[in-house]
């Protein structure tokens, strides 16, 4: 296999990109209006409108610079080079999954080859030898002695090992990447619009800092941490684009749409004047929204609901209150402290995050839920589950493991004493657990009592509704829970049996499909009859276009990042209760998600309060639909 | 020390797959594993070192397996060879 259809291999990880496209040329375009202009599709997972000259991450060329050691610090070198080889492994696994997903079994065969190459005894040992022995710098080190195997490769008069010369060529640049992964984001040229594979959520803090307008990333979902940290920083973000890396050229311009989630590579003149229009609007559209902050989120017809935040970062206590946050609907602890990298949770630092919170939403009330560990970041690699959707997370763990449970309710009763907060339990299937924690409270309670602990006694608790066995039996546990949350990303995939961040089911993936629906309307039900409140925490909350439906639904709290906040709330300060009541009559009779989103659009279209009307180009696709100005 | 013969059957020759799965099988066992072609010798067990082989078919190569198992991983090796990597010849 040659170099160029390596390259188209890397493209056929999106699936955006045709296949004939990808056979044809190294450099496919998908021409929109002409002249080379590609647009990818992936998902916004931060708003706002970027355009800019690209910065290609993942094909940055980098100075190597040689540095002696001193005897000291060569411990410190050879396992800074390990962690680069294993972040490397990270990415291959990664890049030959998706290939193997797209293109079968044998596709991937270039890749697993790399893979191998980044612990090839003639090499990994060699680098390593060189390290100790010469005690250079681990990046000039990997160059050396990959350069030299390279060259001996290319200047074989076989064609082949020439060809694998340039494997070896990615290998080196891709471990070199990693060890210079800090030097490198300082380097970014401000205004700019970062293209990478993939990023971390440090990362993003770091190119937020230099002024960036945006991310596009081949990999990553709505709930990845980087995405998360994108909206947190404001920084507009597009991810899943699959092929973004392979697609753009250093410093191409480029659109990026993190309202609808697109990418379009080196635009014609008529694009970017529609963008740069777009990108106007959206700005008024903002300045717009920044004076709803402080109405109530009220529909026409006088029905109130409560807007809450989602809170995984420290960094967006800030937003709280500019976004116009009632309260926090959400707060994850599990990435408040994995995000960091930290394994330091005691219960005083956790006390003292959680304190901080309730304090800067006080008298906001503030939603903890309880560590939602997926088994798979506590056992070794060994022991990894075979399911883990269907294995061993959240409160599954943390009743297994009360060394885990225990601090933390402490840390959040004691937090109590400083304003009002609530716990939720995430992944609960059963009423036994929710009978088991409660006992766990209980003894948490008397005993900071006992040790003379000012906090808050009996804090609501509040289940999770992400599984359908809570959904189905939300009578039984509305009877013994202080209020709901509907988790509808995790509830979405459990119902439609659908793994979201699997490429070849993801388009099963429908939030707004009927059958998800129906188990809303269920637990809302319920939850009325028995007199306690239903929040909504996942991205469905913060799609304008499903606004309506909840409020006809009869959600009382809609939780969502701060800053789809004020977006929300001029959809609810638009309609009146009984339409949202109308158009949830029709989509939980629907057949599929088509129709009720083709419904939804209809609605959106005939009262001008859907997003998609600042794009002046692209009126909402329901029959009914029209352009309004503002 | 055990030492045998084998010529790549396969049409295209030791290309980057059957490198792959040279490396990936010799690595399951301890023995340290030699191969030789054309007077000069490569450590089996390195995929850059397989690769600069650039056996094409019908070459011939001598296996050099040495260690504790290095009958079971001169089993599998040869079967290996025998069967041309999986692929149509």
């Amino acid at each position: 296999m040659d170099t160029r259809s390596k390259a188209d291999m890397e493209h056929l990880e999106g699936a955006e990109i045709t296949l004939e496209s990808a056979a044809a040329d190294p450099r496919p375009s998908r021409a929109e209006g002409g002249d080379g202009e590609i647009v990818l599709e992936g998902v916004g997972v931060s708003p706002g409108i970027a355009i800019g000259p690209a910065y290609l991450y993942a094909r940055t060329t980098f100075e190597v610079e040689e540095r002696l050691l001193s005897d000291d610090e060569v411990e410190e070198e050879l396992e800074r080079f390990e962690r680069a080889v294993a972040r490397s492994e990270r990415d291959l696994n990664k890049i030959i999954l998706v290939t193997r997903e797209k293109l079968g079994e044998d596709s991937a065969d270039i890749f697993e080859a790399q893979l191998l190459m980044l612990r090839d005894e003639a090499l990994y040992n060699a680098v390593e030898e060189y390290i100790r022995r010469e005690k250079r710098n681990a990046d000039y080190a990997v160059k050396v002695v990959m350069d030299k195997h390279r060259r001996m490769m290319e200047a074989s008069g076989n064609e082949y090992l020439r060809e694998r010369a340039n494997d070896l060529l990615d290998v080196e640049e891709r471990i070199i990447r990693h060890l210079l992964r800090g030097k490198i984001l300082s380097a970014i040229a401000p205004h700019s619009i970062v293209v990478a594979e993939n990023l971390t959520a440090a990362d993003v803090v770091l190119f937020s800092r230099r002024g960036i307008l945006g991310c596009a990333l081949d990999f990553g979902g709505p709930t990845s941490h980087v995405s998360i940290m994108a909206r947190a920083l404001g920084v507009p973000a597009v991810v899943s684009l699959h092929s973004v890396t392979e697609l753009v050229a250093p410093g191409d311009e480029i659109i990026l749409d993190g309202i609808r989630g697109r990418v379009i590579i080196r635009p014609t003149e008529k694009t970017l004047a529609e963008y740069r229009i777009s990108r106007e609007r959206y700005r008024r559209l903002i300045q717009e929204e920044k004076q709803l902050v402080p109405l109530p989120a009220e529909t026409l017809d006088g029905h109130c609901l409560h807007l809450h935040a989602n809170l995984e970062l420290y960094e967006e206590l800030d937003q709280l209150h500019e976004y116009g946050a009632e309260g926090i609907g959400l707060v994850r602890t599990e990435i408040l402290f994995l995000v960091r990298g930290s394994t330091e949770i005691s219960e005083e630092s956790q006390y003292e995050v959680y304190r901080k919170i309730v304090e800067a939403m006080n008298p906001g009330v503030t939603t903890f839920r309880v560590f939602d560990l997926g088994g798979d970041k506590l056992l070794p690699m060994a022991h990894r589950e075979h399911n883990p959707f269907l294995g061993w997370r959240g409160i599954r763990v943390l009743l297994d493991r009360p060394e885990l449970l225990l601090p933390q309710l402490r840390a959040i009763l004691r937090a109590g004493a400083h304003g009002p907060l609530r716990i939720l339990l995430p992944m609960v299937t059963n009423i036994n657990e929710l009978r088991t924690f409660r006992a766990h409270l209980a003894n948490v309670e008397h005993e900071l009592i006992e040790e003379g602990f000012e906090i808050l006694a009996n804090p609501p608790v509040g289940v999770m509704v992400e599984v359908p066995s809570v959904a189905l039996q939300a009578d039984h546990f509305a009877r013994e829970s202080d209020f709901f949350s509907i988790g509808t990303n995790d509830l979405t995939q459990y119902v439609l049996a659908v793994d979201r961040g699997n490429d070849l089911v993801a388009d099963l993936y429908e939030e707004l499909h009927p059958a998800v629906l129906m188990l809303i309307h269920r637990t809302v039900e319920a939850a009325h009859r028995h007199g306690i409140p239903v929040g909504l925490c996942g991205e469905l909350a913060s799609n304008p276009r499903a606004v309506p439906i909840l409020v006809g639904l009869g959600i009382d709290e809609l939780s969502a990042s701060p800053v789809y906040l004020p977006g929300m709330k001029r959809v609810i300060r638009a309609m009146k209760k009984t339409e949202g009541e109308t158009l949830a009559r029709v989509a939980l009779e629907a057949r599929t998600a088509d129709e009720v989103r083709e419904k939804l659009d209809q609605w959106l279209g005939e009262h001008a309060c859907g997003f998609t009307y600042f794009f002046e180009n692209d009126p909402p696709p329901g029959p009914g639909g029209r352009t309004a100005a503002s | 020390m055990i030492v045998c013969e084998v010529t790549v059957t396969n049409r295209a020759g030791l290309h980057t797959r059957p490198a792959s799965m040279i490396v990936r099988t010799a690595s399951k066992f301890d023995s340290e594993f030699i191969i030789q072609k054309d007077g000069y010798e490569i450590n089996g067990k390195s995929i850059i070192g397989v690769m600069t082989l650039a056996a094409e078919q019908g070459a011939k190569l001598t296996l050099v397996f040495e260690g504790e198992d290095e009958k079971e991983a001169c089993e599998a090796m040869k079967e290996l060879f025998e069967k041309g990597f999986g692929e149509v010849k």
